[in-house]
């Protein structure tokens, strides 16, 4: 999981939430609109039905207006009261073909048939009806749905009774039935009295219409309610009476294309209305189709429950509405899913972007570029995570910088330090020397002097003694010569063993120059050596022992004679170095040059390239002195080239000044 | 006739000392030898000296310390030291101390041979001034015409401070007595600086022996005395007047003047 990068794993989550909600508002709004359409369609069939109720109830009153008012009519009262048979049939068929009632029956005051419209040769048998009951007893008219027997029918004439009769076709979820036919039929049946001119009932007029493949209703219903619209070939709408279970009129077509006549409700149906008298509304699988359905009992005039009205609207179209809004949704719901995730993608970029920028930042502060800095692009925390980032960097590379500066002056001071120490430590080795071999030379010095001055006096006092011309007084001057060598060298090495402070004196450096350049005059003429002063006479009185510095200017001198031997330029100057407070006298010969291998020797005592001729002393006693009076020599050299060497001197010391101007 | 000169060297090396008693032997002259200070002590008590020569660096006893015993005995033994090799300290201290003058070892038989016989008129004056001394009131007859301010190093040299403080430089008397005779001299340059007990000037004796001139005060040579470099007698003649020979500037008086004696002409 952890390579998968920031970017991705946002767009990931952001779309599975997106996705996630997306099918929950799918799922509940499939489901909300789902049951909004079927209960929609529920309530329209509700309401389909109570049109269909205002049909049938219209066509009741139809039947019942035209029985009352043709019991009122004249004639009636008339021709019942002179029993004129012939005129009231006549005139009884008149209006029943005129009104299409199915039959239109006189009956007099005991219940017996006066006249029927269809069949004028069958009268005086009893008529026991309900309806008729009713009237006799309350004397107002009635309409009413009534079975009428199969019997009763053929009495009222011609082909009812076959129009009633009615094949039970087998229909699957319909409740068993043992019979194979219905016979009786259902009938709407309307009954008024018939008063004669004292007002005294005379007789009962009963008119009705037989339901059983009478398609008037269910089709006036369709086209009132559904204005005969089709969903793929079907009717949408549909009504039927049932007589019982039994469908006796109905728009619902079987699958040949006939209605549906003579197939039954189910028994789930039945149950609840026929058996409990309670409506039915909801799907219902009608013949052969799923329709939303709504039943409602027909009940006779005694409340006896004896079919049922409906209406049903095929579900299909609801069904594939219902379907084309789910998959608009769903649809919607997918095209949200990546649209979503498209602007999760690119806000997700939008976020990711600066921790990019961040983690690259961060990845070179790591790397010590501390001077990279985050652009600030937005208000939001990003952009103050960046400032502060920015703020954060700075603060580091100012720190950095004040550390590496420190350190930077810790390192140059230590190595300043360090170069102080060991120029102090090479000092302090080279007095070491010096006094560790002062020492040792004097010891020396001391016990040769002894021998030498017996050897002296001796070689002397026999010199003494032999005439001029002895041939042994050449050998024993080499002695006494030879002695006087060693008795020069004893003498230096003494010297440079003293340790006695030096007497210094306001002395005039230039003076003690020109008093040492006259002594070597001779030598350095000997030496074809040519000599070059420049002498500073603003140079200002220092304390020095003159004595000592001629040592040393002798000693520089001679070993610049000794670099030249076939001749040479020795440049001596002197300066002031105000800033050092240092009198610096130099002495640049154009000799034969030191060596970089003894350049760092030739202030060891005894070191020396001259092999006879030079005892080593030269210069580090010239050291000692110079230290001795707080200054230094420096010594540059090239081979071939020739040698600088510089004594300086400090020219701050004036106490003989003081002492001077004190008097 | 005189008696023998009686001469005492004193170095703890027999080779040394036989060598320097050779050098020296001479008509009329007692060398004896001691090989250290106790024995000098020992030997200067049985013989009385006239002139000791003593090394200075000796183990047990130091030359310093025999010259200081013999100088409170007997203050007019002349003692001459002998050192290794001279520095300005020894050569100071052992003058302050009484020594009448230093030799840097090694030396050659004349080098010697001039410093003694430089002791042996030194030691002759010390006779001599014995003698006057048994005739008193002859230190009061002073010449009256003797220069004020006078300071010396003993036996060596003179210094008069001059009205506007410049210091005059000669030579001591006993100095000249003990050389005879002077052929010529040795000057320093003009402007030249000195140091109180630098050599300062160079007078070769007529025998052609070098004495060295210590400088009894520090300074910077302001003039010589030109007229001498034609006649040095007068130096011998006159050496408290025309017989001067350095004018210095002095570069810190008070302090050099605690380490002089006071001048007192006899
Ligand atoms: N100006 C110079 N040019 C070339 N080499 C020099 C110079 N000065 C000194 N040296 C070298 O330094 C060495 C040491 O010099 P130093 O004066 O101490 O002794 P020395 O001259 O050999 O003997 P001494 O001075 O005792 O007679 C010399 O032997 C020489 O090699
Ligand atoms: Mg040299």
């Amino acid at each position: 999981m952890r390579h998968i990068s920031i970017r991705t794993r946002l767009v990931l989550s952001f779309s599975i939430v997106i996705l996630v909600g997306v099918l929950l508002s799918a799922f509940v709004g499939i489901r909300l609109i789902g049951n909004t359409i079927i209960r929609q369609a529920q309530g329209k069939v509700r309401l389909d039905l109570n049109s269909a109720w205002e049909v049938y109830k219209g066509q009741s009153e139809n039947i019942k207006d035209v029985v009352r008012l043709t019991a009122v009519r004249f004639f009636m009262k008339d021709a019942v009261s002179k029993n004129d048979r012939e005129r009231l049939w006549r005139e009884l068929q008149k209006i029943r073909e005129s009104e299409s009632l199915d039959i239109l029956t006189l009956i007099d005051g005991e219940g017996r048939v006066l006249v029927r419209a269809r069949r004028p040769d069958l009268f005086g048998d009893p008529l026991d009806n309900d309806i008729i009951e009713y009237v006799l007893i309350n004397e107002r008219e009635i309409v009413s749905t009534q079975i009428i027997t199969e019997e009763q029918l053929q009495k009222e004439g011609g082909d009812l009774a076959s129009q009633a009769r009615m094949k039970l076709i087998p229909t699957p979820k319909a409740k068993p039935r043992p019979e194979a036919e219905e016979t009786s039929g259902m009938m709407i049946i309307a009954a008024a009295p018939v008063y004669d001119y004292h007002g005294d009932l005379i007789g009962i007029l009963l008119g009705g219409k037989l339901l059983n493949r009478d398609y008037e209703i269910v089709d006036r219903v369709k086209d009132i309610v559904y204005r005969g619209e089709t969903y793929q070939g079907k009717d949408i709408g549909t009504a039927t009476i049932f007589q019982g279970d039994l469908r006796i009129a109905t728009n619902v077509l079987r699958e040949d294309g006939s209605r549906a006549i003579g197939t039954r409700v189910s028994e789930e149906v039945y149950d609840q209305v026929i058996g409990q008298g309670a409506p039915w509304i909801g799907r219902a699988f009608v013949v052969n189709d799923w329709y939303i359905t709504a039943y409602e009992p027909i009940k006779s005039l005694q409340g006896e429950i004896i079919g049922m009205l409906y209406v049903g609207m095929l579900e299909a179209p609801y069904l594939d509405l219902r379907n084309r809004v789910l998959f608009i949704f769903l649809g919607i719901a997918l095209l949200s899913v990546i649209l979503l995730s498209i602007i999760a993608y690119f806000t997700t970029a939008k976020v990711v972007r600066p921790v990019r920028q961040l983690l690259f930042a961060t990845e070179k502060v790591a790397d010590g570029n501390l001077s990279h800095r985050l652009p600030i692009q937005s208000r939001d925390e990003m952009g103050q995570l960046a400032a502060s980032f920015n703020r954060m960097t700075e603060e580091l590379q100012k720190a950095t910088e004040g550390y590496h500066m420190l350190t930077r002056t810790l390192e140059d001071k230590v190595r300043e330090k360090t170069e102080e120490l060991k120029a102090t430590q090479d000092q302090l080795i080279q007095s070491e020397k010096l006094t560790s071999l002062g020492k040792l030379a004097a010891g020396i010095a001391h016990e040769i002097n002894n021998p030498l001055t017996s050897i002296l006096i001796n070689s002397h006092l026999i010199a003494e003694k032999l005439k001029s011309d002895d041939r042994f007084k050449e050998n024993l001057e080499l002695i006494t010569d030879e002695t006087a060598r060693c008795s020069t060298i004893v003498k230096g090495l003494l010297e440079f063993s003293r340790q006695t402070q030096p007497e210094k004196r306001l002395t005039d450096v230039n003076k003690v120059v020109d008093k040492t350049l006259l002594l070597l005059r001779s030598e350095a003429l000997a030496h074809k050596v040519r000599i070059h002063k420049a002498l500073d006479s603003a140079l200002p009185d220092i304390m020095i022992d003159g004595n000592k510095i001629e040592q040393v200017f002798t000693n520089v001198i001679l070993n610049a004679l000794e670099a030249m031997p076939t001749g040479g330029d020795l440049f001596i100057s002197s300066r002031i170095l105000s800033e050092d407070q240092l009198v610096a006298v130099s002495f640049r010969d154009s000799g034969c040059g030191i060596s970089q291998e003894n350049i760092g020797k030739i202030f060891d005592p005894f070191f020396t390239t001259k092999e006879r001729t030079g005892t080593g002393l030269g210069l580090s006693v010239s050291y000692g002195i110079v230290q001795q009076h707080g200054g230094r020599i420096e010594v540059q050299s090239q081979m071939e080239k020739g040698t600088t060497v510089t004594i300086l001197l400090p020219a701050n010391n004036t106490r003989g000044q003081n002492s001077k101007t004190g008097r | 006739m005189q008696a023998k000169v009686k001469i005492l060297v004193v170095d703890d090396e027999l080779p040394v000392c036989r060598s320097i008693s050779s050098a020296l032997e001479a008509e009329g002259r007692l060398i004896d030898t001691a090989l250290g200070g106790e024995e000098a002590l020992r030997k200067e008590e049985e013989n009385e000296y006239d002139i000791m020569l003593v090394d200075l660096m000796m183990p047990g006893m130091s030359g310093m310390d025999l010259l200081k015993a013999v100088k409170e005995k007997r203050a007019e033994v002349v003692v001459v030291m002998i050192t290794g090799y001279p520095t300005m300290d020894t050569a100071v201290q052992s003058v302050k101390l009484g020594a009448f003058d230093y030799i840097p070892k090694p030396f050659t038989p004349d080098e010697l041979r001039s410093i003694v016989s430089r002791a042996l008129e030194r030691r002759r004056l010390y006779e001599q001034k014995i003698a006057s001394a048994e005739k008193p009131g002859e230190e009061e007859s002073a010449e009256p015409g003797l220069p004020k301010n006078l300071y010396c190093i003993p036996d060596h040299c003179w210094a008069k401070v001059e009205g506007d403080g410049t210091v005059r430089i000669g030579v001591h008397d006993i100095f000249l007595m003990t050389i005879k005779d002077i052929s010529s001299i040795d000057f320093p340059y003009e402007n030249e600086k000195v140091g109180q007990g630098d050599a300062c000037l160079w007078v070769v004796d007529a025998r052609g022996n070098l004495h060295r001139m210590w400088s009894p005060v520090s300074g910077q040579v302001i003039s010589i005395n030109e007229e001498l470099k034609e006649d040095y007698s007068q130096v011998m003649r006159d050496p408290y007047g025309s017989g001067w020979l350095l004018l210095i500037k002095p570069a810190s008086l008070e302090d050099d003047l605690k380490n002089l004696a006071p001048l007192v002409l006899e």
